[in-house]
Formats: structure tokens, sequence, C-alpha cells
């Protein structure tokens, strides 16, 4: 066995390669007009089941837009790439976005972790970024600065009014289960310190940090019996919850006690889950079908039509719109809105608008884009798993409050920002 | 970080101690449907197979299917999961001959990429077919409630599978042992080219090796629809798992692959309460420690 | 022919790059660089030693999170932070290797995968040392090095002076000893190899580039995460290496070249669904290319030769 040395025909491969692939991006990149914003988000794995209606969301705003005239007479264009769910690919795709696509902005994400990434690279770069479908509040309040902004609601909206309906419940002893990851981390603190905030006698009695993605749960549902608590929080989502959830039901996990779980009234999970979801779960989620979002919101059943048109035409298998398809709308509205006012892509100039603040109409309600932290408030809906008219489960008794009621204040942000700035110092 | 699980008060409650074992070995019996699969096409053919557990991936998913097209009546439910697996067994015989028949003679890495290839690829392909959402089965009626274990309730669900399983690994025993087909496999694990030498139509072999092997993981899939979201990302779940349990066993040994399965079912039971911090790596550190004690896996044999 | 007229042919256009290229072609250069000299340390161990690793990843990590580390929590400078990365690399490598070179094939790469998920582990777990999952962020270089040009030269600095390196370990009697051994351990330790401590040593030495890799890594990246660590991080020089040929020293190099160009290309491309292509593509470089990209220029001047012994 010898080994071999390379010989000159590896490297006139290897010239040719690269001759190839000079030119070919050179002839792609022969357009400037539209304005194109990289979006970065997970397109492969578990996350596709959010991301999917998101993108289509996304592309269902920017028709619109485009239709309408685009945004200063330009064509708006989101260029996508998937970070497979690492934060190092995010930021690889965001180098490769903004060095080689010469995109205008930054967008995107679902995993903290990668919203962060992309952050700390758009403050490097001194390149906007819009931070879309991740909920991490450190985004725009502990790690934020002006090149981050983000258009969809962060953790502590929603899991403050689930704490709220939660403190109305005649339960002290409350057990979690949360994975065991950042945002899992970051939703138990953010209940927990807000509901002993508004109701100092409740006792939290257990913890349980399933690994992210774990499958069976029997020994956390074992020890959630053993536990002597009235009521459960679970901040577990996706396909981890349907888990979770379908191995509860026959121990009898939701006849001891109260779960309050934010994603639970997402079709996403409703639907797989059919007889077994948990009726009598207190969750946050969208309902666009509820007869009081209806009433409250006259475009909503408007949007929704439109919203599965849209779907079926691009051949999604499931054509409902979810939160995420409202989350990507919204997205693409309100960056297009931000460019517009500040009559320039220059992300000084968008940044001046969006910390002056705005706010925009939606099929939902009203968003407010918070000009402190570049932090958008939507409308938050709480509500009940129940067994709709078709027999389906759904979220039903809706109550909505808007987020600017309940999020922390623009001067809580700073004490944060300045904990944290004070943090990295040392 | 705070991971107080209030284990230690109930260690010693018996009943609740018993049904924590059986979960243990319900889930240990799931590993060894699927495990078993992949340690048999490696024994005879030595091809570690990375893309058994999208096998196990593209079960399921027919599980969901058939139940999705068949009508509601209890006798859908045991159809399909006789079915489902003959779909995957199917689809595994077609790999087997176009793709890695081409490759048998090439280094052993080049396959396992081949089949890491292929992994890839059907992951992708159940996207495309199936779309992104999550899926479930429902149990069957009789199997949708819960027995009473020393009065604790225990899903009745794990009780098929507590049934099951062992009674598949002595079908497979009496296969492997009292059969010309299995006598084949085992000669062909030890020696495959005297096998050929003998006469013994080899590449058939591999074929239906192959297609059994993946026609168990897609058993395991199947069998598994009712208790998990079907969803993207089960196939990487699965065959981290399948592969520890391999391992540890010793590549190639059945037994093995069974007492290593009951053995991390168990400790995934246990070991979540006992060493909650570390969950995430605890089929990981049981392997390093086997592996250093026994360096051939718990029954394997020693190599070349 | 002449490998050294090539060789200064290359490192004359790599030294004009920036003049000629846009800075995301330097970027990805960079890159390119980083993970040939992972893959080569790799192919240490797998084309030179016979054995593979499946947790080589966590050196990698290691290298870039004690740089990230030391710079960031202890405000040491890069430059002073950047040559502990391998030591820590290789001590962990020395230290892990011990127990993994008595192992052998399946079970020595699955060893290896477990020792490399329990450093995953360790830095997923410890979130107030390493940040967690969401690792450490604004990890730059100094201000002179921190624009890509600049960096781009320093990395080619860094990672040509490893390949020498590495080339003079393989071209010495140690490195003719390990392939001694990879082709017949039993003969070697007959005519007086002490077959454990080489390949403990070509494990370590590993570990150590693979360090090396893992810092400039982390500085280019500006920040590490603990993905650094895990599985999939593993399997790349291993693809890398496969695909590039490991029979040639420089295999590795061209199979990063190829290997990364491939996987931009698939992501500008198919950014929804490129696990398809990019499976479908290693499928057919398998089946179609038996010695790699190296192989493809060779292939009609040899005959074909099995890949390796085993």
């Amino acid at each position: 066995m010898y080994m071999r040395r390379t010989s000159a025909g590896t490297w006139i491969v290897v010239l040719i390669v690269l001759l190839g692939v000079a030119v070919g991006p050179t002839i792609a990149a022969a357009q400037g007009k539209p304005i194109r914003i990289g979006e970065i988000n997970s397109y492969s794995g578990v996350a596709t089941v959010y991301t999917f209606p998101y993108k289509e969301g996304l592309a269902l705003a920017t028709k619109e837009i485009n239709d309408a005239g685009g945004v200063l007479g330009r064509p708006l264009e989101f260029v996508h790439r998937d970070d497979k769910l690492k934060p190092d690919e995010a930021v690889k795709a965001a180098r490769e976005l903004v060095l080689q696509e010469k995109v205008d902005f930054l967008a995107g994400c679902i995993t903290s972790a990668v919203g962060l990434a992309i952050s700390a690279y758009a403050k490097e770069a001194k390149h906007l970024y819009f931070a879309t479908h991740c909920q991490t509040s450190r985004l725009t309040w502990d790690d934020g600065h002006k090149y981050v902004a983000h258009t969809t609601n962060n953790v502590n909206q929603y899991v403050r009014v689930a704490a709220r309906k939660a403190a109305t419940l005649p339960v002290k002893k409350w057990a979690h289960i949360s994975p065991d990851y950042e945002y899992g981390h970051n939703m138990w603190e953010e209940f927990s310190t807000y509901l002993k905030q508004i109701k100092p006698d409740v006792q939290f009695v257990q913890q349980n940090w399933p690994k992210l993605g774990e499958t069976d749960h029997s020994s956390y549902i074992t020890a959630l019996l053993q536990s002597g608590a009235e009521g459960v929080f679970s901040s577990v989502w996706g396909s981890q919850h349907i888990n979770f959830l379908k191995q509860a039901r026959p121990f009898g996990l939701f006849d001891k006690m109260r779960l309050v779980a934010p994603s639970v009234g997402n079709p996403d999970e409703l639907d797989p889950l059919g007889k077994e979801a948990p009726l009598g779960a207190i969750t946050t989620g969208f309902n666009p079908y509820d007869e009081n979002m209806q009433k409250w919101h006259p475009k909503l059943a408007d949007w929704s039509k439109k919203y599965v048109e849209w779907a079926k035409a691009r051949g999604m298998k499931d054509t409902q719109p979810k939160l995420g398809a409202s989350w990507g709308y919204a997205s693409a509205y309100i960056i297009a809105e931000a460019i517009k006012r500040a009559k320039s892509t220059d992300p000084d100039k968008v940044i001046g608008v969006l910390t002056e603040g705005f706010d925009m109409e939606f099929p939902w309600g009203k968003v407010t884009m918070r000009g402190c932290d570049q932090q958008a408030i939507p409308p938050q809906w709480i509500g009940v798993v129940k067994l709709g008219k078709d027999g389906k489960p759904t979220m039903g008794d809706v109550e909505e409050i808007h987020g600017k009621d309940i999020v922390r204040s623009c001067d809580e942000v700073a004490k944060l920002r300045a904990a944290a700035a004070a943090k990295q110092q040392k | 970080m705070d991971t107080i699980t209030g284990l230690f008060p109930w260690i010693t409650n018996g009943p609740l101690l018993a049904v924590q074992v059986l979960s243990g070995l319900s889930v240990g019996m799931f590993l060894f449907l699927v495990s078993v699969g992949m340690s048999l096409i490696f024994g005879v053919t030595r091809i570690v197979n990375l893309a058994h557990g999208s096998f196990y991936m593209v079960g399921a998913y027919l599980m969901v299917s058939l139940m999705e097209v068949l009508p509601d009546r209890p006798w859908a439910f045991w159809l399909a999961l006789l079915v489902a697996p003959l779909g995957v067994a199917a689809l595994g015989a077609v790999i087997e001959m176009t793709l890695l028949r081409l490759i048998y003679h090439r280094d052993p890495l080049m396959q396992l990429i081949m089949t890491f290839g292929l992994l890839l690829v059907i992951g992708t392909l159940v996207l495309l077919v199936w779309g992104p959402d999550n899926k479930s089965v429902s149990r069957p009626d009789i199997l949708a409630g819960s027995v009473k274990v020393f009065g604790q309730p225990f899903p009745s669900y794990y009780l098929l599978v507590l049934g099951l399983a062992p009674a598949t690994a002595i079908a497979l025993w009496l296969v492997f042992y009292r059969t010309r087909w299995g006598m084949l496999i085992r000669a062909a694990t030890v020696d495959r080219e005297m096998l050929g030498a003998l006469g013994v139509n080899v590449a058939a072999l591999y074929t239906q090796v192959f297609a059994f092997g993946s026609w168990l993981a897609g058993f395991g899939g199947a069998l598994a629809a009712p208790t998990v979201a079907v969803a993207l990302g089960m196939d990487a779940d699965v065959l981290t798992t399948a592969f520890v349990v391999v391992v540890v066993g010793g590549l190639g040994s059945f037994a093995g692959s069974f007492i290593s399965a009951l053995l991390v079912g168990e400790l995934q039971s246990f070991g979540i309460l006992v060493f909650p911090a570390i969950s995430i790596v605890l089929i990981f550190a049981l392997m390093a420690v086997v592996l250093i004690v026994r360096p051939w896996g718990l029954l394997g044999r020693p190599e070349e | 022919m002449s490998t050294r007229l090539w060789l200064g042919i290359a490192l004359a256009v790599l030294l004009v790059l920036p003049l000629v290229l846009p800075v995301f072609f330097l970027v990805l250069a960079i890159e390119i660089a980083i993970v040939a000299l992972f893959a080569t340390s790799f192919n240490l161990l797998m084309g030179y030693g016979g054995m593979v690793s499946f947790g080589h990843a966590a050196y990698f990590a290691l290298g870039a999170y004690t740089a990230a580390l030391l710079v960031k929590k202890a405000g040491v400078p890069m430059l002073l932070a950047l040559p502990v990365a391998p030591v820590v690399a290789g001590l962990a490598a020395l230290g892990f290797g011990y127990f993994i070179v008595r192992l052998t094939h399946t079970y020595f790469a699955m060893l290896s995968l477990a020792f490399g998920q329990i450093v995953y582990t360790i830095i997923f777990k410890w979130t107030p040392l390493t940040g967690g999952d969401n690792g450490l962020l604004n990890v730059w270089p100094p201000a002179f090095l921190r624009s890509q040009i600049a960096y781009y030269y320093f990395t080619l600095v860094v990672v040509g002076l490893s390949l020498l390196a590495l080339h003079a370990i393989v071209s010495s009697p140690f490195g003719y000893a390990l392939r001694a051994i990879r082709e017949n351990p039993r003969r070697a330790r007959y005519i007086g190899v002490n077959v454990r401590r080489h390949q403990l040593y070509a494990f370590a030495l590993s570990g150590v580039f693979s360090g090396i890799a893992g810092g400039i890594f982390a500085f280019y990246n500006g920040s590490v995460f603990p993905d650094f660590a895990y599985f999939n991080k593993s399997f790349e020089p291993l693809v890398v290496v496969l695909l590039g040929g490991m029979q040639s020293f420089l295999g590795p190099l061209a199979g990063a070249f190829g290997f990364k160009v491939l996987e931009w290309l698939i992501s500008k491309w198919a950014p929804i669904y490129w696990p398809l292509f990019l499976g479908a593509v290693v499928i057919a470089v398998i089946v179609v290319l038996p010695r790699g990209f190296v192989g493809l220029a060779e292939g009609w001047r040899w005959r074909a030769r099995p890949a390796t012994g085993k």
C-alpha cells in the first residue's frame, strides 16, 4: 500500500471548478432593483411544522405588497437560507447573504440561539436584522441593540398572560415541565416570577427538565403524579409536547392537575392529538375561527380564507392559517412599513424610524412597534382547550389582552440591558 | 441548575417503582425491535445502516397513512400494523438491490457514508410526501386506557409492546436457529466467502436480510406510532439510541441486543430520575463505561 | 510532475486572491482552509493510522471554546489565547485516547463518539462558564485582524504552517510506523513498534491540530456554540476525507474545497429541500468516484486498487 501524491490532473479539476463557481454567481447577481431581505430559518427537520406556514404567510404578504406597488416603487424579495437549527450555520448564512447576495436587510430565526447569534453578527457587521419567529426576550431586552428588531411577540408577553390566568385558578401548588435549554428556562423563569408576584402564596413543588426532543416522558409523568402539585405548567412544545401529552393521558395526569401550556392551543399540536388532546388546558395560541375572535376582528375571516386559498395554490398539505402564518405575514408588512417610513434602505434611517416606533393594523388587531426596544407588541389571546362544533379539539373561550398592557415597560428594559452590560464588563 | 424532582421520598414506594420498572421495560422492548434489525444487517452484510432510523420513521408514517385510509373499525389498526412494515421491507429491498449492491466490495466507510446519504434523501422524501406537520396515530380503543398495576395506572398499550417484543425475540430465535434460512444467515455472519463457495446465492441472501432488517425497523416504527408524535426528526432520534444499543450489546449479537436494549430502557427510565442533570448523555456514558470494560460490547465477538 | 512547482503556483494564487475576488470568496476560502486543516488532522488518524473516530468534533470544540473563554472571560489577547487551544484539545485527546485506542473498528469509533457526546454535554450544561446552548457571542479578533482580508491572510499562515507540520509528521519515521500499523498491526508489533503508544500519540496529535482549527474558527465565526462538539460535526471531516480521497496528503484539502463549494451552491439553489440534493450528490459520488475527487483526475492513469486494506 502506498500513499499517492496529488497529480496535476487534480489541480486542473480544482481550477475548473473554481472558475465555474466564480462565473456562475456573477451572472446570477446581475439584478439590482428589488429590495432583498436575507431570511434565515430552519427549513429542515422538526421545525418545519412551524416554518413552512410561516414562509407561506411571508410569501402571501410579499405578493400583496408587490402587487400594490412594492416598497419605494421596488419589489420586495426574500432570499431564504436554512440554518439547520444550528447557530453557526445561521451565522454562516448571514455572512453569505450580506457579502455575496448583498441583501439589504437580514431577517428570520426560530430558535433563540440562532436569533441571538444572528443578532451578534448583525451588530458587528452593522446590518439591520429583523428577528421574526424566535421568541426569547433577550433578543431585544437583555442583549438588545439598535441593529436588531423583533417583529413578533416575545416569551414575556404570552407567559405573563398565562400566569395571570393561572393566578385565577384555585391552585396553590405548581410543578412544571420544561425542555432543558434557554427557551425552557426563560419560560419557567418568566412564568414563575410573574405568578409569584401576582399571587404570593403559590408554591413551586417540583421542577422537571426533560432534554429537548425527549421521546419517553414516563419518568417525568410518574414524578409529577407524586409531586402533590395541583397544577402543572408545561413549556414543552411541538412534537415533544405531543409525545408528552399522549404518554401522560393513560396515566390520568390531567385528571389530577390543571395544565397550563402556552403552546398546546395551536393546531399543529391539537390536530394530531385529536381525541387525546388535554381538554380544559389553559393555553395561548391563535384560533382565527373562534366566534369571539371573528366578532372582535371582522377582517379575520377574510384573511383566513385568503390564506387557505394561497396555501392550497402553493401545494401545502395543511392549509389552515397557523400562528406562524400570521407571524410571517406580519413580519413582511412590518419590515416593508419600516422601509417605507424611512424612505430609504439605509439601515440607519430605518433604525431611526424604528426608534420612533409606529403602529400597524392587521386582520387580528393592532401591532405596536415599540421604539425604546424595537420590539413588536401584538394582541395576545388566551383560551381553554375544548371540543369544537366539529368534534375536533380547538382553543375556545378566547379572551384578548393587548401585549402593551402586560409586557415589561421601557424602564424595566433599560434596567435589564444595563444589568446584562455590567455582566459583560467583568 | 435547580433539579429537585422529588424522587427520593418515593423511591421506597413499591408500586410506583414497579410501574417505573415496567415503563423502562416497555421502552427497552421498543428499542430491541428497532435495534435488532440493525444488528442483523451488520452481522451479515457488515454494513452499518445509518438509514435504519429512516426506515423506522417511514414505518410510522405509513401507519399514519394507512389509518387515514382504512375505515374506523377495530381491525383497522391491526391490519395497518401488519401492512406498514411490509411497505418498509419493500423499500429496503429496492434500496439494497439498486444502490447497496454496487458498493459491497468497497471500504465499509464508504458504505457508511452512502447510508448517510440515504438518510438525507429519505428524510426529505418524507417531508415532500407527508408535509412538515406533526401526525399522530390513536391507540386502538381496547388499548387506549390503563390497567392497574399494584394500584397504579399503567398504559394498556405498553402491555402490547411487552407482549409483542419478547414474542418477536422468540420468533427471531426460532428463525435463526431452527430454519435453514436462519442457518444460512448465521453462516454468512461467520464466513461469507465460504458460503458463496458452497453454492449459496449470497446476493439474494443479502437482499433478504436487508429487507428483513428493514421490516423490523418498520415494525418498530409502526408499533411506536401511537405512543409518540410522528414527525420529522424521528429518524435521527431513534438512530442514535439504536446504534448505542447495538454497540453496547455487541455488533451482530442477537442476545446482546436484547440485554442491551433492556439495560438502556431501564437506564432511560431511572437515569432521568437519579441523574437528571446529565439525561442528555446517559446512554453515551453507559456506552463509554461498557466499552472501556468490555471492548467488544457485552456479547460481541472480537473482530478479525 | 513537479509538485513543488504546482504548490508554488497555488500559493501565489492564494496570496493574490484578495485583490481579484470579492470578499465573500475570501470568507469561503477561510472556511475551506479551516475545514481542510480539521480534515487533514482527522486524516492523520484515518488515512495514515487506519483509525476512524466519530467524536473528533470534541477536540475542535475544545479548541474553539478554550480560545473563546480565555479571550472573553480572562481578557487574554487572541494571539496568546490561540496557542492554548491546541494544548487543551491535545490533552483531552490524550486522555480520552488512552481508552479509545484499546478498541478497534466500530467500537473505537463508538467510544470516541461517546466521549465526544460527553464533551458536548459538559459544554451544553455548564451554562455559567460556557453560556450553555446560547453559546458565547461576540468573540472577535483584535482590531488589526478584524477585516475579512486580514483574517484571510492570518488563516493562510496558521493553516499553512499547521499543514507543513502535519506533513512533516506523516513523512517522519513516526508517520511510517503509523502506516505500518495501519497495514498490519501484528507485523508492526513483531518488528518492535509499540502499537498502542503510536496510536495514542497519533490520536493526541490529531486532537492538537483539530484544536487549532477550532481556535481559528472561533474568531472567524465570532461565536462558539455547543453544536461544535455534536456528532454531526464529527461527520464533516469524515465525509470530506472520503470525498477528497484519503490516499493522499492533500486529499482532504481537495475534499474540503469540493465539499464547501458544493454545500454553498446547494444551499443557494435549494435552500428548502437541500438535504435531498446533498444526499443524492453524496450517493452519486460514492457510486461513481471510487477514489473521491482526487481520484477523478487520477482514475484514468492508474488502475483502481481497493480503497484501503480493510
